[in-house]
C-alpha cells in the first residue's frame, strides 16, 4: 500500500519538531474521530481539519507555523499544539468557532490530519501506523492540485470575510486567474498571521 | 564624542536562531534589518524584517513604537494584498518581540531592482554622454523614464484608493519586479510591475492632507535623489490620476502642501 | 585670506574673523565673539528689540574682534554677513552694518546662507568630511546631505522648529531664558523620572512638533504646572493606569526631550540609511544638548559610524561660521554686489550653489 504520510521540516522551526501531514478523501468514520477529540483521547491528539476549508499547502503550513511558533513561545490559547493548529486557521479569536468552521465535523468526507513531533516517540512510522488503523478513508497525496479539487472556495472566502474579493470569471486566461488565486491565498495567510493583533 | 566601536548586529530573534542556512542580512535600514531567507518550503524565498529594539530610545517609548509599527505595517500590507495593490504579502509576524530581541515580520520576496538604482543607472548613463542624444534616441530614453514614472504614479494611486498612506515614499521603497535576477538590457531596464515596499511608516488614512503629503514626500525624494529625473515627475501625477478617482482633490491639496513646504525656511 | 563674519539672524549677535593661510595649512579662528539678547522668563524675543540690541552692539563687537585677532583692516579680504534665513529686522540691522564696513574699508561683501554657515563650520571643526547633517535650532529643523553641489534637505519640520518647541515650553513653565531656555530645560530634564505619553509624529524624513507642544502644554495646564508658582499641591496623588504619580515639571521636560529627540534621531537615521552614510554632524543651538548628542551617538555606533558635534562656541549662532562659509565662497570668486546685499527671511539651504565642494 502506498500510504502517503508526508513528513516535513518547516524552515525556522527546530529540526526536532517535524510535522506529519496526511490527506484523506471519502472518510467514513468522521463521527468516531470527532468523538475521540471530544473525549480527550490522548492517542488521538491530532489536528483534524475539514479539507474543504483548505486552499493550498502554503495555507496549511502557515497555520501550522503560527501554532508551533506560539507553542515555542509558550503562548498557546488552546489545550495543545494540535488544537492550536485548528485554531490557527481562524482569522478570529473565538476558539469554539474556529473548530466549528475548520475542524472535523460528523459529515466531513475530506480530512487533513496534522501531527507535530512534540515528543521523540512521535515519529513518521508511529504516526503512519496509528493513522492506518484509525482512519477509514482513502489516503491521497497532499498536493496543491488535490487540495484545489477539494476546496470550497466560497466557504473559505466567507470564513475569512473575503466575500468582496472578486473571483476570476470562468474561462479567464490562466495568468489572471492565477493572480487571483495568489491574492486569495495571500489574503488568507495574512489573516492567519494577524490573528489576535489588537 | 562617542568613539566608533566595532558593531555587531543584534542576534536574530527566535525562531530564526534555528534557521539553516541562517538568514542573510541584506540591509540595515533605519528602523529594521532586512534578511533574505525562506518560508514554508526551503525553496520559497522570503524577506524577514526584524525591528530590533533601539537602545537610544527610552524603553517604554521603544516598546510602544516597535509594537505599534510592526502591527500597523502588517495590517496595511494585508489590506493592500486584499485590494490587489502590488505589495509583498505577509507570511507571518511576531509583534511582541520575545525576550526583547525584536519584533519581526516575514514577507513575500520581491525579485527585482530597486527603482532608486534604476534611475541612478540611467542618470549615470546620461552623465556619461547620454545627454548628447538627439531625436529618436533621446525620445526613446525620455519615454522609458516617463513610462516608469507613470507606473509609480499608478501604484501610489492604487495605494491611496485602498485607503492607505505609505508615509515614506522614496525611490528606495519601490521595486521594479523583474521576475528574473541580474541585469537587463538598457532598452528594457524600466519595464515591469512597480511594487511598493517598506510600510514601516504606513497608516490607514482617509485624510486628503496625508495623501498629499505622501506625494510631496515622493516629489522631494526625486528632487534630492534624482535631480536629472525630477523634470519628469509630472508623469507620476498622470499615472496617479489615471488609477485613483479622488486624485483631483489630492493634487489640489498637494499645491497647498508645496506652498507650506516653501515657507519652512522661516523662523519657527 | 582673512574674512570677517557678521551673524545676527536671531537673538545672538556674533562677529568672527577667519583666516585661510595662503600656504594651504588649516584655517585658523582668529576671533569669535558673541553677545546675546536675553528676554525675561515667560517671553520670547521680539524682532524690534532684538534688532535694537544688534545695532547697539555691532560696532563694539567688530572692534573687539579685530583687536582680539590682532589684524588690521588692511589684512581683511571680505566682509561676510548672514543673508538669511532668520528674523527680518535683526537680519537687516546686521546687513546694514556689513554694507557700511564694506563701503568704509573698500572690501568685498559676501552674503551667506545661515544654514550653510553652520554646516561648513561644523565640518571644519569636527573634520567630518561628508556627514549627514542634523541642523536643529530655534528656527530650523533640517536633515541635510550633500549631493551634486547642493546641501539637499532630506527631511525637515512640517511646522515649528524643534528649538522653538522647547523654547515655548520653557515659557509655559516660566523657566529662565538665561543663558538659553533649551539649556535650562535640559538641566531640569536630568531630574525627570517618569515618561509621560506624548504624540510621536514622523512622516518619512519629516517630523512635526506642534502637536507635541500642544499636548505637553496641555499636561502642564492639567497638572497646574504652567505659569509662575501656580503649583497648587493636592494631597491625593493622581495615579494613572501604570501607577505613575502626577508628573513634575522635570518629568515633562524629560518626556518632551525623550520624545522629540527620538524623532530627530529617527529621521537622521533614515537619511543615513538613504544616502548610505555612517557619519552624523549635529549643528545649531539644540545641537549643544548632551542628551541629544548621547542618543545620536548610540544610534551612529549601532550603524558602525559616529557622531560629530561642536560645543556652544560653534553650535550656537556665531560670526565665525559666516566668515568660514563666506570665505569658501569668496575663494571661488563669489561676491555679493552692494545692490544685491539684501537679506531675506526665507532662504532655503538647497538654494545655495556649493561651488567649493567636489
Amino acid at each position: 500500500m502506498s500510504f502517503t504520510l508526508e513528513t516535513i521540516h518547516l524552515p525556522h522551526l527546530p529540526s526536532s519538531l517535524p510535522v506529519h501531514v496526511a490527506l484523506y478523501r471519502d472518510v467514513q468514520n468522521a463521527p468516531f474521530l470527532r468523538q475521540q477529540l471530544i473525549s480527550g483521547n490522548s492517542e488521538f491528539e491530532y489536528a483534524l481539519i475539514d479539507a474543504s476549508m483548505i486552499l493550498s499547502r502554503a495555507h496549511v503550513f502557515s497555520a501550522v507555523f503560527r501554532a508551533v511558533i506560539d507553542y515555542l513561545n509558550k503562548r498557546l490559547k488552546s489545550r495543545n499544539v494540535h488544537s492550536e493548529i485548528v485554531f490557527s486557521f481562524s482569522p478570529t479569536n473565538n476558539i469554539a468557532d474556529s473548530f466549528r468552521k475548520f475542524g472535523i465535523s460528523d459529515s466531513t468526507k475530506d480530512l487533513l490530519v496534522v501531527k507535530v513531533s512534540v515528543t521523540p516517540e512521535i515519529t513518521h512510522d508511529s504516526v503512519a501506523a496509528h493513522l492506518a488503523q484509525s482512519i477509514e478513508g482513502s489516503p491521497v497525496s497532499f498536493t496543491d492540485e488535490t487540495l484545489s479539487e477539494i476546496a470550497d472556495v466560497a466557504k473559505i472566502k466567507k470564513a475569512y470575510k473575503l466575500g468582496a474579493l472578486t473571483s476570476a470569471p470562468a474561462g479567464q486566461v490562466n495568468g489572471a486567474s492565477n493572480a487571483e488565486k495568489m491574492r486569495l491565498e495571500n489574503s488568507v495567510i495574512g489573516a492567519i498571521a494577524l490573528r489576535g493583533a489588537t | 564624542m562617542a568613539s566608533p566601536e566595532p558593531y555587531t548586529p543584534p542576534p536574530l530573534p527566535t525562531p530564526f536562531t534555528h534557521t539553516t542556512p541562517p538568514p542573510t542580512l541584506l540591509t540595515q535600514g533605519a528602523e529594521a534589518h532586512i534578511y533574505k531567507t525562506t518560508h514554508l518550503t526551503p525553496t520559497t524565498p522570503a524577506a524577514l524584517k526584524v525591528r530590533p529594539s533601539k537602545p537610544y530610545r527610552h524603553p517604554i517609548l521603544d516598546r510602544r513604537l516597535t509594537r505599534q509599527r510592526i502591527l500597523q505595517e502588517a495590517r496595511c500590507l494585508v489590506k493592500l494584498v486584499r485590494e490587489g495593490v502590488s505589495v509583498p504579502a505577509v507570511f507571518a509576524l511576531d509583534w511582541e518581540g520575545q525576550s526583547g530581541d525584536g519584533a519581526w515580520l516575514l514577507m513575500e520576496w520581491i525579485e527585482g531592482v530597486v527603482v532608486r538604482v534604476v534611475f541612478e543607472r540611467w542618470e549615470a548613463f546620461m552623465k556619461a554622454g547620454g545627454e548628447g542624444l538627439r531625436g529618436e534616441r533621446w525620445r526613446a530614453e525620455e519615454e522609458k523614464v516617463r513610462g516608469l514614472m507613470r507606473g509609480i504614479g499608478a501604484v501610489v494611486g492604487g495605494l491611496h484608493r485602498a485607503g492607505v498612506i505609505h508615509g515614506d515614499l522614496t525611490t528606495s521603497n519601490l521595486i521594479l519586479r523583474s521576475g528574473v535576477e541580474g541585469e537587463r538590457e538598457r532598452e528594457r531596464e524600466m519595464e515591469g510591475e512597480v511594487v511598493l515596499i517598506d510600510f514601516g511608516l504606513a497608516a490607514q488614512s482617509s485624510s486628503e492632507e496625508d495623501r498629499a503629503v505622501d506625494l510631496y514626500v515622493l516629489e522631494r525624494a526625486f528632487g534630492s535623489t534624482h535631480p536629472r529625473c525630477e523634470m519628469f515627475f509630472g508623469e507620476v501625477l498622470v499615472g496617479y490620476r489615471d488609477s485613483y478617482k479622488g486624485a483631483a482633490v489630492t493634487l489640489k491639496r498637494l499645491q497647498d502642501v508645496r506652498m507650506r513646504g516653501r515657507k519652512r525656511s522661516m523662523i519657527g | 585670506m582673512i574674512a570677517i563674519g557678521l551673524e545676527g539672524s536671531a537673538n545672538k549677535l556674533g562677529v568672527g574673523i577667519m583666516m585661510h593661510p595662503d600656504n594651504g595649512s588649516p584655517p585658523q579662528v582668529l576671533a569669535n565673539i558673541r553677545h546675546t539678547y536675553v528676554s525675561p522668563p515667560g517671553e520670547g524675543f521680539l524682532p524690534k528689540d532684538t534688532a535694537r540690541h544688534h545695532r547697539s552692539w555691532v560696532v563694539k563687537l567688530v572692534k573687539k574682534a579685530l583687536k582680539e585677532a590682532r589684524v588690521s583692516v588692511r589684512d581683511v579680504d571680505c566682509i561676510c554677513f548672514t543673508k538669511g534665513p532668520g528674523m527680518g529686522a535683526p537680519l537687516q540691522s546686521v546687513a546694514v552694518a556689513a554694507r557700511m564696513l564694506s563701503l568704509l574699508w573698500g572690501k568685498a561683501l559676501v552674503g551667506v546662507n545661515h544654514c550653510v554657515g553652520h554646516i561648513e563650520m561644523g565640518r571644519l571643526i569636527t573634520g567630518a568630511t561628508n556627514p549627514v547633517v542634523l541642523y536643529v535650532s530655534g528656527g530650523n529643523t533640517q536633515v541635510i546631505a550633500y549631493s551634486s553641489q547642493r546641501y539637499r534637505i532630506f527631511g525637515e519640520t512640517l511646522d515649528i522648529a524643534v528649538g522653538n518647541c522647547l523654547d515655548r515650553f520653557a515659557r509655559t513653565l516660566h523657566i529662565s531664558n538665561d543663558p538659553a531656555p533649551g539649556y535650562n530645560i535640559e538641566q531640569l530634564a536630568k531630574k525627570g523620572r517618569q515618561l509621560v505619553d506624548l504624540p510621536y509624529t514622523v512622516k518619512g524624513m519629516d517630523c512635526s512638533f506642534s502637536g507635541i507642544l500642544a499636548a505637553v502644554d496641555g499636561l502642564a495646564a492639567t497638572y497646574g504646572l504652567g505659569g509662575k508658582g501656580k503649583d497648587d499641591e493636592t494631597d491625593t496623588p493622581v495615579l494613572d493606569a501604570d501607577g505613575n504619580g502626577k508628573p513634575t515639571p522635570a518629568d515633562l521636560c524629560f518626556s518632551l526631550q525623550e520624545t522629540i529627540f527620538s524623532m530627530l534621531v529617527e529621521i537622521t537615521e533614515r537619511a543615513m540609511a538613504h544616502v548610505g552614510s555612517k557619519e552624523v554632524l549635529i549643528v545649531g543651538g539644540v545641537g549643544c544638548n548632551e542628551r541629544l548628542q548621547e542618543m545620536m551617538g548610540i544610534m551612529a555606533r549601532d550603524r558602525g559610524g559616529n557622531v560629530h558635534a561642536t560645543d556652544e562656541r560653534f553650535c550656537i549662532d556665531n560670526g565665525i561660521m559666516i566668515a568660514q562659509a563666506g570665505l569658501l565662497a569668496y575663494k571661488t570668486g563669489f561676491q555679493t554686489p552692494l545692490m544685491d546685499s539684501t537679506c531675506t527671511q526665507r532662504f532655503r539651504t538647497d538654494d545655495v550653489f556649493i561651488k567649493w565642494r567636489g
